[in-house]
C-alpha cells in the first residue's frame, strides 16, 4: 500500500498544492514568478472576456458531450449483447486506433475536411455541391473532432455496464407486461445509467481542456479554457494567471460531477468520482 | 479480472488522448532532477576543464535550438574538424527555452539560438556569458546591419544566425488585385481566404503600422485603436497557425498569407508563380542569434563553432538550408544564385523594426485584443 500513497502523494497531492499556491503568486517582471500574495489573477479571470471563454468552453463540451451520447450509448448497448466471439472483434476495433497518436489520427481528418478534399470530392462527384464547401477551420469541424477523439470512451463504459447486467431483470419486466420500450426505460436504463455517468464524466471534462483539437480543426479561431491556459504558459509567460485558471476549470468541473451526482441520485459512478 | 483490465485500458487510453496536450509540463519536478543533473555536469566540466588545458577541444556541444536550425553536413563537418560530438536538443517556444536556462541556471547547454527579445530577458537574467572573441576570428564576417541591436548594443554576447521579415504572400489571380501594404489586407474581397501567423505581437504590430505607429507603442490608447481595428480584419480570417501555415497558401486553402521568412521561402519553392509584398508602411524585422549560457559545460566548444558557422561557405550552406536571411555578410557570394533574392537581403532594406520587450500593461493588452480577435473570427 505504501508505493499507492506516495505515488498519490507525489503525483497528485503535490502538483494539485503547487498549483494553488502558484495561483496566489505574482509574475516576476522577467520571467518566473515572485512570492507577492495577490488574488489578482482571480480577479482577472472574472473579466468579460475570460469568462466568455469559459462559457464558450462549456457550450462545446454540452454540445460533443450530447452527441457522444447519442452514438456512444446504442453503440455500447449492442456491442454488450453481442456473442463473446463478436465482442472481442469490436473491442479491438475500438482500440486500434488507440494505437497511433491522437494528433496524426487529427490530421486525418485534416484530409477529410479541407477544400477539394475527400469529403469535398465525394460530395460534388455525387452532384450534392457545386465548389468545395469550406468545412474546416469552423466550428463544426471543431466538434467532430471532439467527438472522434471521446466517443471509445463512452462506448467502453457503457458497453462495461451493459456487459455485467443481469438479463433476467428485463426478462421479468416482459413477463409482467411490460412493453420492449417500458422495460427498457424502467429496468435496463436506470442499471446502464452509471456507465453512461461515467461516460459523460470521461468525455466532458476532457472535451473543455483538448485544445490542441481547437488548434487543429479550428484554426486558432475557436479559444478554449484549455488554449488560454496553454498561451499563458508559453507566449504570455504568466504562470500564476495560468494556474488560476487551471484551478477554476478544475473547481468548475467538480460542481458539474456533483450536480450529476444529485440529479441522477446516483453514488456510483463506475468507482470514477 | 476484467475490471482491472478495464481500467487500464481506460488508463491507456486517457493517457493516449492527453499525450497532445503533453507539451506543457508543470517545470517544478524536473527542476529537482536538473540540480542533481548539474551538479553531476559541472563535476565533469572541471574534470574537463583541465584535460582541455592539454588538448584543444574535446566532449561534447550541447546545442538547444528549434527542431532543423543546421543542415546534417555542417554539424557532421565541425564534428569531424574537431571532434567535438553535437548533442541536438530543440525547444518549440522561445519561452520554453527560457524556463529550461531558469531551471538549470545557465547550465546544461553550451550553445542557444533564439530569437532577439528572449536573447534580451535572458541577458538580463544573467544567463549569458561574454563571448570569447579570440576564439571567433571571423566574428567580422556577420553584416552590421544586424549587429548592436536592442539586446545586444556593444556586441559582446551573441552571433546574429538568420533573420526573419514576415511578408504578405498572394496568389494574384485568385486575390484580383494587387497587395502593397498591410492595409490591403482589410480589403473585403479577402473575405475567408486569408492565413495568418499566431504571434499576437506581429499581427498588433502591423495593424499599428497601418495606423502609423511603432510595433513597440507602450501608449495604451493607441494599442486599443490598433486592437479595434484589428477586429475589422476577423471576417478576412481563415485561419491563424504558427507552423507550417504556408501550406495553406500552396494548397490553395486561401489566396493570401502573411508568413514568417523561411515559411515565404518554402512558399515560392512549392510554388513560384506566387505573388510577395513588401508592404508599404514599414517592415518589421526579427534577429534569430546564437549565445553561450552562463554556466555552459563547454563554452570553449560553443565559441569554435560559432566561429564555424561564421565561415562564408559554411555559413552559406546553413542559410541555403533554414531559408532565412543571411546573417553573414561574407557569406553573400557563396549563396547559389537561384536562391540569392530570397536569402540576400535586398539592398532597399535598410532598416525595419524590430518587434521588442515593453512595458507589462502593454503585453497584456496586446495579448487581451488577441483573444478578443480570435473569438470574433470564429
Amino acid at each position: 500500500m505504501v508505493p499507492i500513497y506516495l505515488f498519490t502523494i507525489l503525483f497528485v497531492i503535490f502538483p494539485l498544492i503547487y498549483m494553488i499556491v502558484l495561483s496566489f503568486m505574482s509574475r516576476a517582471e522577467v520571467w518566473g514568478v515572485v512570492m507577492d500574495f495577490t488574488l489578482d489573477n482571480y480577479k482577472k479571470i472574472l473579466e468579460p472576456l475570460y469568462l466568455n471563454t469559459f462559457k464558450e468552453s462549456l457550450q462545446l463540451a454540452f454540445l460533443s458531450t450530447s452527441i457522444i451520447i447519442f452514438i456512444g450509448y446504442p453503440f455500447g448497448y449492442y456491442m454488450g449483447q453481442l456473442e463473446d466471439k463478436w465482442r472481442k472483434r469490436m473491442m479491438l476495433l475500438i482500440m486500434i486506433p488507440f494505437w497511433t497518436s491522437s494528433l496524426i489520427r487529427l490530421y486525418g481528418w485534416i484530409i477529410m475536411f479541407r477544400s477539394n478534399g475527400v469529403l469535398d470530392m465525394v460530395l460534388m462527384g455525387l452532384g450534392i455541391t457545386e465548389k468545395p464547401l469550406k468545412l474546416l477551420y469552423s466550428y463544426p469541424a471543431v466538434a467532430t473532432g471532439m467527438v472522434y477523439a471521446l466517443l471509445p470512451f463512452m462506448i467502453l463504459s457503457v458497453y462495461s455496464s451493459v456487459e455485467k447486467m443481469d438479463w433476467s431483470l428485463v426478462e421479468a419486466a416482459r413477463d409482467l407486461g411490460a412493453s420492449r420500450t417500458k422495460a427498457f426505460w424502467t429496468v435496463t436504463f436506470p442499471l446502464t445509467l452509471p456507465g453512461l455517468m461515467s461516460g459523460v464524466i470521461l468525455t466532458f471534462i476532457p472535451s473543455m481542456g483538448l485544445f490542441f483539437i481547437a488548434d487543429i480543426l479550428g484554426g486558432n479561431k475557436i479559444v478554449l479554457v484549455g488554449s488560454v491556459i496553454q498561451e499563458q504558459l508559453t507566449k504570455g509567460r504568466n504562470l500564476p494567471f495560468a494556474a488560476a485558471l487551471s484551478v477554476i476549470l478544475m473547481v468548475l468541473t467538480s460542481i458539474l460531477i456533483r450536480l450529476y451526482r444529485k440529479i441522477f441520485h446516483t453514488r456510483n459512478v463506475e468507482g470514477l468520482v | 479480472m476484467k475490471k482491472i483490465a478495464a481500467i487500464l485500458l481506460g488508463i491507456m487510453m486517457v493517457a493516449g488522448v492527453l499525450t497532445g496536450c503533453g507539451k506543457n509540463t508543470t517545470n517544478d519536478e524536473n527542476g529537482a532532477n536538473q540540480t542533481t543533473q548539474e551538479a553531476a555536469q559541472t563535476a565533469e566540466a572541471t574534470a574537463e576543464s583541465t584535460d582541455s588545458n592539454t588538448t584543444a577541444l574535446s566532449g561534447e556541444l550541447n546545442l538547444y535550438t528549434w527542431d532543423g536550425m543546421f543542415p546534417q553536413e555542417v554539424l557532421d563537418g565541425f564534428e569531424e574538424e574537431t571532434g567535438v560530438k553535437i548533442n541536438y536538443s530543440n525547444f518549440d517556444y522561445d519561452e520554453d527555452m527560457l524556463a529550461k536556462l531558469e531551471e538549470t541556471k545557465g547550465g546544461d547547454y553550451d550553445l542557444v539560438i533564439a530569437d532577439d527579445y528572449i536573447i534580451e530577458l535572458a541577458i538580463k537574467e544573467g544567463l549569458v556569458q561574454k563571448l570569447n572573441k579570440e576564439q571567433i576570428p571571423n566574428f567580422g564576417n556577420i553584416n552590421p546591419l544586424f549587429q548592436s541591436q536592442f539586446y545586444d548594443a556593444t556586441n559582446e554576447y551573441t552571433v546574429p544566425y538568420g533573420s526573419g521579415i514576415p511578408l504578405i504572400v498572394y496568389d494574384k489571380e485568385a486575390v484580383g488585385f494587387e497587395i502593397k501594404s498591410y492595409e490591403d489586407l482589410w480589403n473585403p474581397a479577402l473575405e475567408d481566404n486569408l492565413a495568418i501567423v499566431g504571434n499576437y505581437r506581429v499581427i498588433d504590430g502591423i495593424t499599428l503600422k497601418t495606423l502609423g505607429e511603432s510595433f513597440n507603442t507602450e501608449d495604451l490608447d493607441t494599442i486599443q485603436k490598433a486592437g479595434d481595428k484589428l477586429l475589422e480584419l476577423a471576417p478576412n480570417i481563415r485561419l491563424i497557425s504558427d507552423s507550417n501555415t504556408q501550406d495553406y497558401i500552396v494548397s490553395g486553402e486561401v489566396s493570401a498569407a502573411f508568413l514568417y521568412t523561411s515559411q515565404v521561402t518554402q512558399a515560392l519553392e512549392a510554388n513560384p508563380d506566387l505573388s510577395v509584398c513588401y508592404p508599404s508602411e514599414g517592415l518589421g524585422f526579427g534577429i534569430m542569434a546564437g549565445f553561450i549560457p552562463s554556466q555552459a559545460p563547454n563554452a570553449d566548444a560553443a565559441n569554435a563553432f560559432l566561429n564555424y558557422i561564421l565561415q562564408p561557405e559554411v555559413s552559406a550552406k546553413c542559410f541555403e538550408s533554414i531559408g532565412y536571411y543571411c546573417t553573414t555578410k561574407a557569406a553573400e557570394e557563396f549563396i547559389s544564385p537561384e536562391l540569392k533574392d530570397t536569402l540576400v537581403v535586398p539592398d532597399t532594406v535598410t532598416e525595419g523594426e524590430i518587434i521588442q520587450n515593453i512595458s507589462q500593461e502593454a503585453e497584456d493588452l496586446h495579448s487581451e485584443i488577441w483573444k478578443k480577435f480570435q473569438e470574433a473570427c470564429d
